[in-house]
């Protein structure tokens, strides 16, 4: 089938691009302009990858391919290229659409603020990187994009610079996850010199890996799949690199749902499944990927329990969710991996973007000094309501569809990880009631005046949050185990998931469990009281609320023992390298001295060495035969 | 049109013309002076951008080249038999200029640099009269070195930058400058002499020729680069025939080591390094500029033009050696430049740390290393003219660039802080930047071979993050102190040459290939070498 729209693909990533280089020449005096500017170029961005989606979902169109020489290592042109199919069609239409309402909403958001322009020209920057890494045919501009994507974040989370936790959290976002790059290049650097032709484009890749398997070896794949996935681990969060992004909460909110939902943290689920072939060919990084992707789910949801930042708890809770989209990649089910990424990115940024509205309200984000605004703002209580059921896993909302898809797909294959999940699950549904009832419900806990300052948000930040509502409650549809049309279309046809009645009563029951401890606890009714765990087990509240002391281990490992290597090296390097130095130098000024009695002065130092080098010079071409 | 104009000649004196111009000037006007240098600093750069234009890689300089007898001096020739038929018996020295894939790009790097730097002399307050003829003499020696095709010539040109170099330190430097200056010429006069030794090794044998004419054999010695090239391709000649010219190994790896030690401590690698470190801090930041940004160059290019090309077996064996200390420079360098209260040290560190990934690029010995090596030693240069660059223009507003006494410059020099911050990116390697190209494909060159070595190479780029985003953050974001408000944004002379060296380090990095397909077929003669032995 003829393809109209996919050619043009290159158009999605550049709309955003020339936002930013309008901005950046601009400069400040866009900043009344400078989100108007944004949000068109996203909605442009938003059209042409909505038409490609309709085109690709109309029927059976070829994959399409664009590229040109970038790079030319030895006999070997890199290319740099794009490339369209239903994967990456659907993540472009996730990504601009996110994109774009995180952009209207920020133009009410970051009103006044007088870097504005400077705020969406990174968010514009952001957005191209992501749907160029989207976008890519091959895995070394992937990971060009893949580093921008990095940077951009960093800038974001750092945006307010003034404030000491913004810097030390936007360097920290920057470091650990270039921890995890690392892996990704070394991976291709493997790649590079293992392929046949030194392809590293993806079809080439599914080629080697998919189909012609055994052309290399299984334990080098297994190194291979291994480092991407430690690449994909710290741009996804997942342990132990999940330190940085719960304290990317520095950045403006808005940053937050696009971290959250649909750029930075979707890109390290993006690349595995981009890669699946590399992994599929390697059990033992299948069982890394899903037991790390489990214990993540329920190690953060843990942590999700005992925070008391509205942010925070979100930032735990999508640690937690991309630990579920490990464990299905894990288990083998890339489709239900990005159908959880694709109603994540509806329910997620919505929560985010709510939670936004309630701190510019109250300006404050500990939910300890919130309670009752759900009186004060009706259209941010509801559809915060919506994101959290839709986390929650209540069907029949997106959440439930999709988290569904992955148990089931566990129980399939490792029932012990279904159990971990299942588990994990319950602690969602518990700390999200926490999160809702003591914002939203109850009695007001802060000043009364900030309470009575509180009102609902301007439209232009309410719009995004009525439709990202919609999509949380709507999007799961797409694949219910009735009807899974999602499913077929991304894997190409074949084999179609079984619905597994297990898995959907266990997970409707530990939702509801969860939901209803939550109303016993925070509901207001006093059933039962919050601090029953605090007060009997002080030790478990405490190691939860410190995150499990991850952070200060971290800090006493590396940080620590690199600050004294690198006093000791400074010492050594002025002490004992730069003091023979200062010896040697010494000792030939000395000579210097006794040889140029006439003279003083620096300069004779020079004219010294000539004179030496003139000599050896002459006796050398006088000499030369005696060698 | 280029090849009928001694266009080679001409980039290396117009600088030197400049020289004479400006003492021709009234010493007041600093304005002009400044104007003239500037001019003659463009002048080059415009002919190097010419040449890049008309380069064809397949066809190499040859064009281009130029070829004069300089100076000829006769020796006994008694000391050969009549019956050889010996009709001379001379030293010559040539004046031979050339361009190929390897110098060109550092030609355009040192026009580039050099006009920038020009540009950001408007902070040298005294004696014009004495540092703009000082400047140009010192770009004259630069062009030289890199167009430069007999190793005699080389060594003049070589030596020329030194002085020029050392009176820029230690008159316009800072508090600690006579130290720095002379610290500066040890370290490099010694260079020089070891550099000099592993030369007339060099001349005695591979500089040797014999030509046959109508009256008998003329018998010459001289530097002459291609000679020595064209001697060690035949396997007749008398350098490796035996007798009076022999190479022998151990002559071999004498000159080896010698040059090895001579463009090392100009590059510089560990242990040799600290010279370096007291010029980035003592030196006015417009001669930094022209220090870090091309004068380290000069050892890359000498690794790469007389150690690794002249000595294909040696570099073979040793290139584990090399890539060794390759490793050690870039995780020596970088978590020193962790370390450092003061960013022009971070910034020597990180230099130290850069130059090791050049010498993994050696070390790989296959194209794409080397490719990669040149390729970071313009990016390098580009990335540390334009991070000298704005420490200049923040010294001059602040007297500072401690880390500890700056802080939150991004309120008030949003411009100057952005394009330090991108300068830092660059640095630390962020693709879509110059710095990563020249990362990529020397990590990628090595990786082939020395797959461990490279691993842990690699984590160079881990600590580049955090010494760069340490260092850079720590001056422009977080709480600003009092004293800093209201400081002036760049001036338009400032931000100009900010802006251009931006662009070209956005452009290298987005199209590569502008640069990487001029280096194609330079290493064609070395790779061959290098092919048989593995062959045989």
């Amino acid at each position: 089938m003829a393809t109209v729209f996919s050619q043009y693909a290159w158009l999605v990533p550049a709309f955003p691009l020339a936002a930013f280089a309008v901005l950046t020449a601009m400069g400040r005096q866009q900043n009344r302009t400078g989100g108007w500017i944004a949000t068109i170029a996203s909605l442009a961005s938003f059209v042409v990858a909505l038409l490609i989606l309709i085109e690709r979902m109309s029927g059976n169109a070829d994959d399409y391919n664009g590229s040109f020489d970038w790079l030319r290592v030895g006999g070997t042109q890199l290319t740099a290229g794009y490339e369209v199919t239903n994967l990456t069609s659907l993540m472009m239409a996730i990504v601009t659409f996110v994109s774009l309402l995180v952009n209207l909403y920020s133009i009410g958001y970051m009103k006044g603020d007088d870097r504005a322009a400077v705020f969406f020209a990174y968010v514009s920057l952001f957005v191209s990187s992501m749907l160029g890494l989207t976008l890519s045919d091959n895995l070394l501009i992937m990971y060009v994009c893949w580093e921008l994507v990095g940077v951009c974040s960093f800038l974001l989370i750092g945006f307010w610079f003034q404030k000491p936790e913004a810097r030390a959290a936007a360097k920290k976002a920057f470091i650990v996850t270039r921890i995890g790059d690392l892996g990704l290049l070394i991976a291709i650097l493997l790649l590079f010199w293992y392929m046949p032709g030194h392809a590293l484009d993806f079809s080439s890749l599914h080629n080697v890996f998919g189909t012609q398997s055994g052309l290399i070896s299984t334990s080098l794949t297994t190194l291979i799949a291994l480092l991407i996935f430690l690449g994909a681990a710290g741009k996804s969060g997942q342990f132990p690199l999940h330190v940085w992004l719960p304290d990317a909460m520095e950045g403006p909110t808005p940053i937050s749902a696009l971290i959250h939902a649909a750029t930075m943290v979707a890109a390290g689920v993006f690349l595995v499944v981009r890669t699946f072939d590399i992994f599929a060919a390697a059990p033992a990084a299948m069982d890394t990927v899903a037991i790390v992707g489990a214990f993540t789910a329920i190690f953060a949801a843990t942590i999700g329990l005992a925070q008391n930042d509205i942010k925070r708890v979100l930032a735990f809770s999508t640690v937690s969710q991309l630990g579920y989209m490990m464990l299905a990649l894990g288990v083998g089910s890339t489709t239900a991996a990005m159908f959880h990424l694709f109603t994540h990115a509806f329910f997620k940024a919505l929560l985010f973007l709510a939670a936004g509205s309630v701190i510019h309200a109250v300006h404050t984000q500990d939910i300890r000094e919130m309670g009752g605004l759900g009186r004060r703002m009706k259209t941010t209580a509801w559809t915060f309501g919506i994101g959290a059921l839709a986390l929650s896993g209540i069907p029949p909302l997106s959440g439930f569809w999709s988290k569904d898809a992955i148990l089931g797909a566990a129980l399939d294959d490792r029932p012990w990880l279904f159990v971990v999940g299942a588990v994990a699950a319950f602690f969602t549904a518990l700390y999200m009631a926490r999160l809702f009832l003591l914002v939203f419900a109850g009695k007001p806990r802060g000043s009364a005046e900030a309470y009575a300052h509180a009102k609902e948000s301007p439209a232009v930040m309410t719009v995004p949050l009525v439709v990202l509502a919609v999509l949380a409650v709507a999007a799961g549809f797409v694949m219910t185990p009735f009807q899974d049309w999602l499913g077929p279309w991304l894997s190409g046809g074949g084999e179609k998931e079984d619905a597994n009645g297990v898995a959907i009563v266990v997970s409707i029951v530990v939702s509801l469990l969860g939901i209803g401890l939550g109303w016993l606890i925070y509901g207001g009714r006093g059933a039962v009281r919050p601090d029953v765990v605090s007060s009997r087990l002080p030790w478990l509240a405490r190691l939860l609320e410190r995150k499990y002391y991850v952070d200060e281990l971290y800090d006493l490992l590396f940080v620590k023992s690199l600050g004294r290597l690198g006093q000791g090296l400074r010492f050594f390097d002025e002490v004992v390298v730069d003091g023979a130095v200062r010896l040697a130098g010494s000792a030939v000024s000395a000579l210097g001295r006794a040889n140029t009695r006439l003279q003083n002065g620096q300069v004779q130092t020079y004219g010294l060495v000539a004179i030496i080098a003139a000599v050896i010079l002459v006796l050398a071409i006088a000499g030369r035969r005696f060698w | 049109m280029l090849e009928d104009i001694p266009v080679l000649s001409l980039i290396v004196w117009l600088p030197l013309l400049g020289a004479v111009v400006t003492l021709l000037m009234p010493k007041q006007n600093a304005r002009l002076l400044r104007w003239t240098a500037i001019v003659f600093s463009v002048v080059p750069l415009v002919l190097g951008l010419l040449l890049f234009a008309s380069y064809e890689p397949i066809l190499g300089g040859g064009a281009y080249a130029e070829h004069g007898t300089w100076l000829s001096v006769p020796l006994n020739a008694e000391a050969w038999s009549a019956s050889q038929g010996v009709t001379s018996y001379r030293l010559v020295f040539n004046y031979l200029l050339g361009i190929d894939g390897i110098s060109l790009p550092l030609v355009l790097l040192t026009g580039i640099v050099s006009t920038m730097s020009a540009l950001a002399t408007v902070h040298i307050h005294k004696r014009w009269k004495t540092f703009y003829p000082l400047f140009l003499l010192l770009q004259t020696g630069m062009y030289g070195v890199f167009l430069a095709r007999d190793v005699v010539l080389f060594f003049i040109f070589f030596e020329l930058t030194l002085l020029p170099m050392f009176f820029l330190i230690g008159i316009w430097g800072y508090f600690g400058k006579e130290k720095a200056a002379n610290r500066f010429l040890l370290y490099n006069g010694l260079g020089s002499a070891v550099m000099l030794l592993g030369f007339l090794i060099l001349i005695a044998t591979l500089g040797f020729s014999a030509t046959q004419t109508a009256g008998g054999v003329e018998l010459v010695y001289s530097g002459s680069y291609d000679t020595m090239l064209a001697n060690l391709a035949d396997p007749n000649a008398a350098a490796n025939a035996g007798g009076a010219m022999f190479l022998s190994g151990n002559l071999r790896w004498a000159a080896f080591i010698l040059l090895l030690i001579a463009f090392g401590i100009k590059l510089p690698f560990f242990p040799f390094h600290t010279w370096m470190l007291k010029v980035h801090t003592e030196a006015p930041p417009s001669v930094v500029m022209i220090h870090s940004g091309i004068l380290l160059k000069m050892g890359v290019y000498g690794l790469i033009r007389f150690v690794a090309l002249l000595f294909p077996g040696q570099i073979d064996s040793w290139a584990p050696v090399l890539a060794t200390l390759g490793v050690i420079n870039i995780l020596y360098g970088a978590i020193l430049a962790c370390a450092q209260k003061e960013f022009k040290l971070v910034l020597a560190y990180s230099s130290i740390s850069h130059m090791g990934i050049v010498l993994l690029g050696i070390a790989s010995l296959n194209e794409t290393g080397f490719e990669g090596a040149i390729y970071q030693a313009v990016s390098h240069g580009l990335i540390s003219a334009l991070l000298f660059l704005i420490v200049g223009s923040l010294y001059e507003r602040t007297g500072t660039t401690r880390l500890d006494e700056l802080g939150g410059l991004a309120r008030s020099l949003p411009f100057t802080s952005g394009i330090l911050l991108t300068a830092g990116l660059a640095s630390l390697g962020l693709p879509g930047l110059s710095g990563f190209i020249g990362e990529f494909l020397s990590f990628l060159g090595l990786f082939d071979t020395w797959k461990w070595l490279t691993a842990i190479g690699v984590l160079g780029v881990l600590f580049a993050a955090v010494y760069v985003l340490r260092g850079v953050l720590a001056m422009i974001h977080g709480p600003m102190q009092e004293k800093w408000i209201g400081l002036k944004e760049a001036r338009f002379i400032e931000a100009l040459p900010m802006v251009a060296l931006t662009a070209l380090i956005v452009l290298l990095g987005v199209y590569p290939s502008l640069l990487t397909d001029l280096m194609q077929h330079g290493f064609d003669g070395l790779l061959k070498e290098l092919q048989t032995r593995v062959g045989g």
